[in-house]
Parts: structure tokens; C-alpha cells; sequence
């Protein structure tokens, strides 16, 4: 922080990092109630905050957020994102005046159903970031801390993966963290996919240009199958994939409130990302954190940095992009047979792009790959939440109908499009659960 | 024609789909949040009011069209009515019984009779037409938004034989303040069904009907009859004010259903432009995050609902604006606000002007596309609310612009 450069030589960059750290330091410093104070002169970062705030007036109490809410359906813990949305945001004033909002997962179904516009998972965040302000839990930060762990899991895997396989070592870590003893944790792997990248060459030339590929912390270190598969499948469709080095979109982060932080992360990714080539399509089988990308970051944390609305713009979910392939008529028919049923369950924070369901479009290109789609909301674990050990019961509650769905279509194999939620599903289900991409790999006879 | 996009996921928006799809179209439903079919009562409105309290909509439908020539019902014709109703009969189901020419007249919440032409078949037992059966109605201490007394001393008023009584039963332990919706997911398990009808039979008269709230049961089908059995008594659902189930329960078959046909479907974005070439609509643009998506369409139906919903609003102008494309809006002439609360209010007239094929018309009556359909609440001509006729007019335009589109093909 340089916080003593002379103000007018300050880059653009720092300065709204000086600028969000102190309005930070006002949130949490002051005296008596905590005021989110709105600066004017800086309207960058809070101009899509401001937005939220006058969003809940075009709240009519239809109360469709609240029917759809995953979590007020299975604990009175939450009393519903309209109560602690819309409702609560004119008393709230910075100070929380209704603390089940602490018990919201940020999954957003809520904004996604409500069709007057009302921002409420966004206003629900920020309401939290101001909450927790002051007694941040030393566990949040931790598992923001996403890279860091696949960093220290990776040279270590079989010994990490015996770790978090340990009943005593899980409940001491349960009573220590705060990390429930039963949550799902992701399999550490032996080889990153930076390492794996590093030595692969692609099976033939390119034919179509190139594309970026965003992997995301868990597709770096933990997802790493998927990945492999998403760069084969498009080497395979003809692209040309760059992978620049790349860190972490501040995702986990932002949902603990972080938002410092977050902000510091995606500004980072951006400026990686961008740096892999000027108006290339960046594609990621991270669902959420393309999520994060496309639209969280700016509308939760009112990031308006130029980098992010770019990125923002040019990044697509691996399924989204092949189906715009398929819709300009350029994707490739040539799939072999699949003769299998799997349940599919789209994330929370994919529905939340607003693009419907891809994957499902794609699948069932496949011949003989039926598709159920899972009619759930969301699966629990809403990135962290479903790991803290007061919201474990909880978050398993809101899966249970998916876990049934899931076993009760095909007690092999599950399809679902981001890592932790993949993790939710099959520690709770025992079914292994795949990315779409892994199929189409398959489709293609690209597996091995 | 072969890509439909359908705008709109309300009533309107769901059966221009079903019979699309029965076509054989590939239709795209862009929806910007859930539609309104769920805040619905539940039934479905042929023509309640015109202006006296109608019982047999079909027999009276063509002295409403020549007394407003203005409205959808008159652009559409009543054959038009008869077969949009008939198309929704046959797609909800047993969800929905009647159809026999007559309305059902039904309490509601405050306890007023509304008349319905299609009810939930859990509520019919409730129909105030023929003989009056002594009734109970049943409120439930943490249900706030249904005053049993209020209910039963309204009903007293209409010679219906009514008492009230409160049962003090949560629906979640330790929940003051309960939904409807909260209630029906309690329902949805024999036992707290089991309770409820052990709690309820002790009160019991003989010789009584029983009104609940609309909380017999969410996603279990079999929770109503279940229940009625346990009571040994007819039973009748009262619908709530949102967020209630009968409404839910209509669209969540109806999105569930449709998804299942592989309806294409976009949920939480915004179509925000309308393409043409060569004097035809070709794609809309759909606001998905991060970027626009582009869905191609060889026919569109607009179908986005009318001032309720955000498509039509008047600016500090006056001026109506249809918000999200800017097509043009009919208005009716002279002073669009009554001079109070209760006076007609010509504004609410405001909408699209359509030809019988149910084409979108500009100002100066010409389509403004061959292939740009409206449907529902966005139409020009129509007091919805207090008329009745939502559905009516949703499902008449539904049917009339998806077998014009099948006519196109």
C-alpha cells in the first residue's frame, strides 16, 4: 500500500486499492454503528453498490425470492432474502439490524428469480461484508485462501489426502478451524495442471486462432482431469489455447465478505488474463468463478475497473462457448455413442449468468446420452458455506433432494459444472460427478 | 418455422410454448425472473365481471365483445376463447376442473365469492353456488395472512352458515410467523399431516365442511385427498395472498413440464433488442451476464406481461412506454387516471395493438413485423383484475399467435 506517494502520482490502479482500503478501514474502524459510507468523488467502486441499494425499490413483495430460497425452504435459521434483502436494507443504514442474514449461502437464486430486478443476493452480500466486518472468523480467511492450498496439498498428495481422510485429524480441524468434520474436501493431486500443461503438445496443428483458458484455482491443483480435458477438447475442435499464469479470482474471498481482498485478486486475474492476448475469447470450465468474472465482482463488490468489464465480456463457461459453436453451426457432429442416463445439476452460480443451461444442449448432441436435469436450486456447499461446521446440517439439508435425484438416476456417474458443488455431490452421494466437458472428451474418443 | 423465442414466462409465455412445441417448433423461453402464473390464485379466469357478476362466461361472451370492440376478446373472437380454454384445460389436467360452462364461485381470503372458470379440484368443495353447508373455517395461530374470523363473519354476510375457529399448530417449532408456503411443506409429510387432521377433528362439527388455507401440500400431489381422508369431512383450500401454493403449483408443472420437452430455457436475463432483416424479426438479444447473447428466431412471442410485470409503464411525462423493446403502445383516449381510487382506470387499458392473428401493430395499424406475435397481459384493451379474464385472454392469444406461427411455416 503507498499510501504516502504523493496522491497525484498515484496509477490508477492504486489509487482505487488506497481508496477501497480506507473506505474499508471506515466500515470497520468507526465508533458506534458502522456506516457503509458511499464516497461521491469516487463513484467507481461503488457505483454498482448504489445501484443495489436503489434496486429494492422495485421490490412489489411478491415474495417469488422467498419460495425459491434454498435455505429458508429447510431451516427458520434464515428468515428469507426478502426480509433480510429488500426489507432490511432501509433500516440497515451500514448497521445490521437482522443477523440470519449471516446464515444466507450467496447462492443467488434469489436475484435470479426476481423478475422486478431487485439485486437481492447482492445486497445480501454487501450487507454481510459490513457485518462481519469486525469479527471476521480466522477460518474465512483461510479458506479464501484457495491457492495457497493447492500450493502446499500438490507435493504432498497422498499425505494431504490421508489428512483430510483422518477422522481425529478432520475433528480436531473441525474444533480448531471451524471446518465441519463431514464436509467434502477437495483430492489432492500429484501433478498440477501447470505441470502437465508445461509438457503437453497439442495433438495437431491449429486450425481456428487461438483462445485463453482460465483454469481457476481448483482446475490448477485439484480439477485437474478437467482441465486436460477442456484444453484437449478444444485442441481437438482446432483451437490454439493459451494458458497464461494466472491466480485467483477472489471468488471464496468475496462470499466471506473479504471484499479488500477479492477486490486485489480479480484486479490481478484480469490484468493475467489479458495479458495471454487482446480480444481473445477466455474460456473456463470454473463455473463460478467465470461467474465471478462475468458479473459478481462488479455488481456484489462494484469493482468497475476497464480490465474486469473487458474480461468480463470476453469469458465463456466451456459449455456456453460450444454452444455458440453449435449455433454458428461450427461444432463438430462426429461423437461416438454414449448409451447412459445421468443426472445433471446446473450450480447455483451458473444459473446466476443468465445463459439457461448449456450443458444440457451440449450433452444431448451426444447420441444415446440421456440428460435429467435436477430441478434443484443448489446443492448446499455455495462454495464455502456448506464446509463451515454451524452450516454443514444445513447445507446438506438444501442438497438431500439432489443427493436422491442423483442416486436414484444413475448411481454411477453425476454431471455437474463446478468443483466444490462437484465435491458436495459426491462426498454425499458417493457417486463420482464430472464436469460436462469430461463426456464430450469421451464423445470425441478423446480419453485415453 | 422452426426457432420460436418466446418472451415472457408467465401464463401467457408457458402456453404459447406447450402448444409450440406440439407443433414440433425449437422454442427458446427468455424469462426475467419467474413468471406471475405463481402469485395467481390458482384458477384460471375465463370473465368473472362484465360488469355484473357473470356465471356462464360463454353464454354472455359475444354481448362483451360487441359492448368493448376494443378488447382482446373481440380481436380474438370467441371461438378463439373457447379453444384457448380448452387447450389450457387439456395441458394443466386434473389440475384444474370445471369447464362446463359455468363459473365456480369461490371464497377467497377476505372472504368475498370470486367467480373462476377452471378451479384447483382442492378447492371446489368450497363452491358457494349451490346449497349452503354449514362451513368452519380453520386459521392457524402463526398464519398471519388468514384471519379466520374475518373469513367466516364475511361469509355470514352471504348467508353462508360460517364459524371460525384458530388452531395453534407451527408448522416449524419455535416459528411465530409462518407462510402458507411453509405450512404446505410441512403438509407434504403424513405426519404432520396426521397432526393437523387429529388437531382439526377434535373442532369438528358434523355436518361441516372444513376451509383451510391453501397449505394442503407443495410438491406431494396426494397431500389434499390424503388429508380429507384423515378428516372424514369435505375439505376446501382457500387460496392465500403470496407467497401461495396453488399458484406454484400450476407453474412449477407447467416450467417442469416444458424444460422436460427441452423448451429451451433462459432464466434471470432480459431480452433487451429485437433484430430485423428484410422486414422480418430475425434474432432478439438476450442480456446474459458478462455479454449479449444472441438467440435466432424465425418468429417471436412477445409475451412479457403488462404494468404488473414492468413491460408497460408510464413515464413523468405521460407517456406509456413498452420498456424493453419500445414497440408501440395503444393508449386509450381522454384522462387515463379516474379522478379517485375507485373510478376506471383507462390507463390500465394501455398495451399492444395486435390483428387477429395476434401480430403486433404500429400506429398505423400495419404489423411491425410478419413474424412479431403478442400474447397475455401485455395487450392492449383489457381491465384484467376486474374483469377476469387474465387467463382467458392469456390462453386465447397463446393458442391464436403459436398456430399463426405454425401457419407461417
Amino acid at each position: 500500500m503507498s499510501a504516502k506517494k504523493d496522491p497525484k502520482k498515484l496509477t490508477e490502479a492504486e489509487r482505487q486499492e488506497r481508496d477501497a482500503d480506507r473506505r474499508e478501514r471506515l466500515v470497520t474502524s468507526q465508533q458506534g454503528p458502522k456506516v457503509l459510507t458511499l464516497n461521491l468523488k469516487e463513484p467507481d467502486i461503488f457505483a454498482a453498490q448504489r445501484l443495489n441499494r436503489e434496486s429494492l425499490d422495485h421490490c412489489v413483495k411478491c415474495t417469488i425470492c422467498e419460495t425459491q430460497c434454498p435455505v429458508a425452504a429447510v431451516t427458520p435459521l434464515f428468515s428469507g432474502p426478502k426480509y433480510v434483502g429488500p426489507q432490511a436494507e432501509r433500516f440497515r443504514h451500514g448497521e445490521s439490524v437482522d443477523h440470519s442474514l449471516d446464515y444466507c449461502s450467496s447462492c443467488g437464486i434469489c436475484t435470479l428469480s426476481c423478475p422486478q430486478g431487485v439485486q437481492i443476493a447482492e445486497l445480501n452480500s454487501m450487507a454481510r461484508a459490513v457485518m462481519k466486518a469486525d469479527h471476521m472468523p480466522i477460518r474465512d480467511f483461510l479458506i479464501g485462501e484457495t491457492v495457497l492450498m493447492g500450493k502446499a496439498m500438490t507435493p504432498i498428495a497422498p499425505i494431504a489426502n490421508a489428512a483430510l481422510n483422518n477422522k481425529p485429524i478432520r475433528i480436531v480441524m473441525e474444533k480448531i478451524i471451524g471446518v465441519h468434520r463431514n464436509a467434502p474436501m477437495p483430492t489432492a493431486q500429484s501433478q498440477s495442471f501447470v505441470s502437465w500443461a508445461k509438457r503437453h503438445q497439442p495433438a495437431k496443428p491449429a486450425t481456428r486462432g487461438p483462445v485463453v483458458f482460465f483454469h481457476g484455482c481448483a482446475g490448477g491443483y485439484f480439477e485437474v482431469q478437467t482441465s486436460i480435458h477442456t484444453v484437449e477438447v478444444l485442441e481437438h475442435l482446432g483451437y490454439e489455447v493459451i494458458i497464461p499464469t494466472q491466480g485467483c479470482c477472489g471468488l471464496a474471498q468475496q462470499s466471506n465478505g473479504l471484499f479488500t481482498q477479492a477486490r486485489k485478486t480479480v484486479r490481478k486475474l484480469c490484468d493475467q488474463l489479458r495479458a495471454a492476448g487482446k480480444d481473445l475469447t477466455i474460456i473456463s470450465s470454473s463455473g463460478s468463478c467465470t461467474g465471478m468474472l462475468k458479473h459478481e465482482a462488479h455488481e456484489i463488490m462494484g469493482v468497475d475497473d476497464p480490465a474486469l468489464i473487458d474480461v468480463g465480456s470476453r469469458i465463456r463457461e466451456t459449455s456456453e462457448f460450444l454452444m455458440e459453436l453449435e449455433d454458428e453451426g461450427t461444432l463438430p457432429h462426429t461423437f461416438q455413442r454414449v448409451d447412459m442416463t445421468v443426472p445433471y445439476h446446473a450450480p447455483c452460480q451458473l444459473k446466476g449468468q443468465g445463459m439457461g443451461m448449456p450443458a444440457i444442449r451440449l450433452l444431448e448432441l451426444i447420441p444415446g446420452l440421456k440428460v435429467v436435469e435436477s430441478g434443484q436450486a443448489c446443492c448446499g456447499i455455495a462454495g464455502t458455506y456448506g464446509l463451515k461446521k454451524e452450516k454443514y446440517d444445513v447445507a446438506q439439508a438444501v442438497g438431500q433432494a439432489l443427493f436422491d435425484m442423483v442416486v436414484d438416476t444413475n448411481p454411477d456417474l453425476a454431471v455437474c459444472d463446478t468443483e466444490t458443488c462437484r465435491w458436495q455431490i459426491s462426498k454425499s452421494t458417493g457417486v463420482p460427478t464430472v464436469h460436462p466437458i469430461s463426456l464430450v472428451h469421451r464423445a470425441y474418443g478423446l480419453d485415453k | 418455422m422452426n426457432d420460436v423465442v418466446v418472451v415472457g414466462g408467465g401464463i401467457a409465455g408457458l402456453l404459447s410454448a406447450a402448444r409450440l412445441v406440439a407443433q414440433g417448433a425449437k422454442v427458446t423461453l427468455v424469462t426475467f425472473g419467474v413468471g406471475g402464473l405463481q402469485l395467481s390464485h390458482g384458477g384460471f379466469d375465463v370473465l368473472g365481471y362484465a360488469p355484473e357478476r357473470v356465471d356462464r362466461p360463454f353464454d354472455v361472451l359475444d354481448d362483451f365483445i360487441a359492448a368493448n370492440p376494443e378488447h382482446p376478446y373481440a380481436v380474438l373472437g370467441a371461438d378463439a376463447v373457447r379453444l384457448g380454454t380448452d387447450f389450457a384445460s387439456e395441458f394443466f389436467g386434473d389440475r384444474l376442473v370445471g369447464n362446463d360452462g359455468r363459473n365456480w364461485l369461490l371464497p377467497t381470503a377476505v372472504g368475498a365469492l370470486r367467480p373462476t372458470y377452471l378451479a384447483s379440484p382442492t378447492m371446489v368443495n368450497a363452491e358457494a353456488r349451490a346449497g349452503h353447508d354449514p362451513v368452519v373455517v380453520v386459521g392457524l395461530q402463526q398464519l398471519k395472512d388468514f384471519q379466520a374470523e374475518l373469513i367466516a363473519g364475511n361469509l355470514v354476510k352471504q348467508q353462508i352458515p360460517a364459524r371460525a375457529i384458530v388452531l395453534d399448530l407451527p408448522a416449524r417449532t419455535h416459528e411465530a410467523d409462518a407462510s402458507g408456503l411453509t405450512y404446505a411443506r410441512a403438509m407434504d409429510r403424513a405426519d404432520y399431516r396426521a397432526d393437523f387432521a387429529k388437531a382439526l377433528g377434535k373442532q369438528l362439527l358434523s355436518g361441516e365442511k372444513a376451509l383451510i388455507p391453501a397449505i394442503a401440500g407443495h410438491h406431494e400431489a396426494a397431500a389434499f385427498t390424503d388429508l380429507q381422508t384423515r378428516l372424514g369431512a369435505p375439505l376446501a383450500e382457500i387460496p392465500l395472498p403470496p407467497p401461495g401454493v396453488p399458484g406454484m403449483r400450476l407453474n412449477e408443472y407447467a416450467s417442469r413440464r416444458l424444460q422436460d420437452q427441452r423448451v429451451r430455457w433462459i432464466l434471470g436475463a432480459r431480452v433487451v433488442a429485437l433484430h430485423s432483416e428484410g422486414g422480418r424479426a430475425v434474432s432478439v438479444d438476450v442480456a446474459t451476464s458478462g455479454h449479449l447473447t444472441k438467440v435466432r428466431a424465425d418468429a417471436v412471442v412477445y409475451a412479457p406481461g403488462g404494468f404488473e410485470s414492468g413491460s408497460l409503464s408510464l413515464d413523468s411525462h405521460g407517456k406509456v412506454l413498452e420498456t424493453h423493446l419500445g414497440l408501440p403502445v395503444r393508449v386509450p383516449p381522454g384522462r387515463l387516471i379516474g379522478p379517485d381510487r375507485r373510478s376506471e382506470q383507462p390507463l390500465f387499458r394501455s398495451g399492444l395493438a395486435v390483428d387477429d392473428q395476434m401480430r403486433v401493430l404500429d400506429d398505423a395499424d400495419r404489423p411491425v413485423y410478419p413474424n412479431l406475435f403478442a400474447a397475455g397481459g401485455v395487450l392492449a384493451g383489457a381491465m384484467r383484475w376486474s374483469e377476469k379474464s387474465g387467463e382467458g385472454i392469456a390462453a386465447a392469444s397463446a393458442v391464436r399467435a403459436a398456430d399463426a406461427i405454425g401457419d407461417l411455416a
